[in-house]
């Protein structure tokens, strides 16, 4: 929302981890405001892993659309999140203390 | 079956769909194509109409074909009717698109590869939904291959019947009607709705789980909001949405909360989706700000809605529009959801706010 001050606006931790033989990234967890979209944490995959086309999946379950603000997922789910690409990613998020936990590997895992 | 829900399903739009002029290569100019699109379905969907029509006049190269209006280039992911709902103010029938085969707009649109493109996002909608009101989407995942089609199939022609054959298999559920589950809630331990996990959970976290309110279940909502400062008078005069920064799109479960003596209405619900404007009935938020965040976190982020905004008072919901209608905002929810959410469980809401001060959704 246009209105409030950065100092208002909550944030979520994503924590990136490899999983399968996907690249390790050297930044594994980074801190987002909680109104961005989650357009930002693919952004943020695809220019780490130089990857242009990837699937994201939340939970080891469903693709999120990109224009869903990262709050609202978070919030939607409250417990687990997980992100693939086509290289592939998985996030999990483990929500009680507030992080997302992303596993990433390399090949398809959910349709 | 209800027949608000025939309704739903059987509500289409006719469009009128123009060639855009830069694609033109014939003289006279092809005809604009007259499709009647489904509420329910998708506009990628329209493409085994639409590009024959106009075939025999596109320059050469590869087709990707997407729709505007008015300028705005069209989210396909988002449902025709929503669309509709949303950007044409005051309907217009037919609806004038125009549509174009070169030239994607991929900074704004997602990349969609047709009809398996569609179905992929419906799916994983479908996903997010069961998510949100089961804790998990393992019916979905677990789904026979031939449910799974059978399902979309039914979504692509409307079939209602087949439809509800196949969804009542995911145990989604409907919603209680509110005065059953209430009873069933203080009751037995039998009730199947989705209400019961959701009433389980808030029993472990303890936290607003008192005699006088009670949550009867999670409903997943898609928002759509623009604001005005200025007032209207018809909605012939209302602004125009010329750019998807101008809509806020909210995806935030509404818990239905039960007060003895009162029902849940649909304007209970929006207040609730948007604590932003509407802070006095921010109960879900501060619930979700506290039992989500570590106290560290919590330290950080004094950001419910509630305590670090200036109230605003001015703010004053203009429009309401669900598949098409405005629905009086005194309805119970539970009958809005039960009758009018989309096949893949979400319920999409178009709502206008008005604010005196020159504040904006973004």
């Amino acid at each position: 929302m246009a209105s409030e001050s950065p100092s208002s606006v909550r944030k979520v931790v994503v924590h990136l981890r490899a999983t399968g033989d996907a690249p390790i990234l050297k930044q594994a967890k980074f801190k987002i405001p909680g109104t961005d979209k989650f357009a930002k944490v693919i952004d943020f995959l695809r220019r780490q892993l130089h990857r242009e086309t990837l699937f994201v999946y939340v939970n080891s379950a469903f693709s999120p659309n990109p224009d869903e603000a990262v709050i609202d997922l978070y919030n939607n789910i409250a417990s687990l999140i997980c992100v693939c690409l086509v290289a592939f990613l998985v996030i999990q998020n483990f929500g009680i203390d507030g992080k997302l936990v992303v596993n990433y590997a390399c090949s398809m895992a959910w349709g | 079956m209800t027949n608000a829900q025939e309704y739903v399903w059987e509500g289409a739009i006719p469009l009128h769909i123009h060639l855009h002029e830069s694609e033109v290569t014939t003289l006279p100019p092809p005809p604009p194509a007259l499709v009647l699109a489904p509420r329910i379905g998708y506009l990628p969907l329209l493409i085994s109409i639409v590009k024959p029509h106009f075939s025999s006049t596109l320059p050469p190269g590869v087709d990707t074909i997407w729709f505007e209006y008015k300028g705005l280039p069209l989210k396909w992911n988002i449902p025709t009717g929503v669309l509709f709902d949303l950007l044409c103010v005051e309907p217009q029938r037919p609806w004038n698109l125009i549509v174009h085969f070169r030239g994607y707009p991929s900074n704004i649109l997602l990349p969609c590869e047709g009809e398996d493109g569609v179905k992929w996002s419906f799916i994983n909608s479908l996903k997010e939904a069961a998510y949100i009101i089961n804790g998990n989407c393992k019916n979905i995942m677990n789904m026979s291959q031939t449910d799974q089609t059978e399902l979309w199939r039914s979504v692509l022609n409307n079939n209602l019947e087949a439809y509800r054959r196949v969804s009542s298999k995911l145990k989604l559920g409907t919603f209680e009607d509110e005065f059953v589950a209430f009873i069933d809630s203080n009751s037995t331990k039998s009730q199947q709705s989705a209400g019961e996990t959701d009433v389980a959970a808030q029993m472990k976290t303890g936290e607003l789980f008192t005699t006088t309110v009670f949550l009867l279940g999670r409903i997943p909502v898609r928002l759509y909001v623009w604001t005005v400062s200025e007032d209207f008078d018809d909605l012939e005069h209302a602004p125009s949405i010329d750019s998807w920064d101008k809509v806020s799109y909210i995806n935030r479960p509404v818990e239905i909360q039960k007060e003895e003596g009162k029902y849940f209405s649909l304007k209970d619900a929006i207040k609730s989706l948007l604590p932003e404007f509407f802070p006095e009935s921010n109960l879900t938020n501060a619930r979700d700000a506290s039992s989500n965040q570590s106290a560290a976190e919590r330290g950080e982020n004094s950001c419910d809605p509630a305590s670090s905004r200036t109230p605003l008072e001015n703010a004053e919901i203009k429009l309401v529009r669900i598949q098409g209608i405005k629905p009086k905002l005194e309805i119970p929810f539970s009958w809005v959801v039960n009758n009018l959410m989309n096949p893949e469980h979400f319920l999409h809401i178009c709502v206008c706010l008005k604010v005196s001060e020159a504040r904006t959704v973004q």
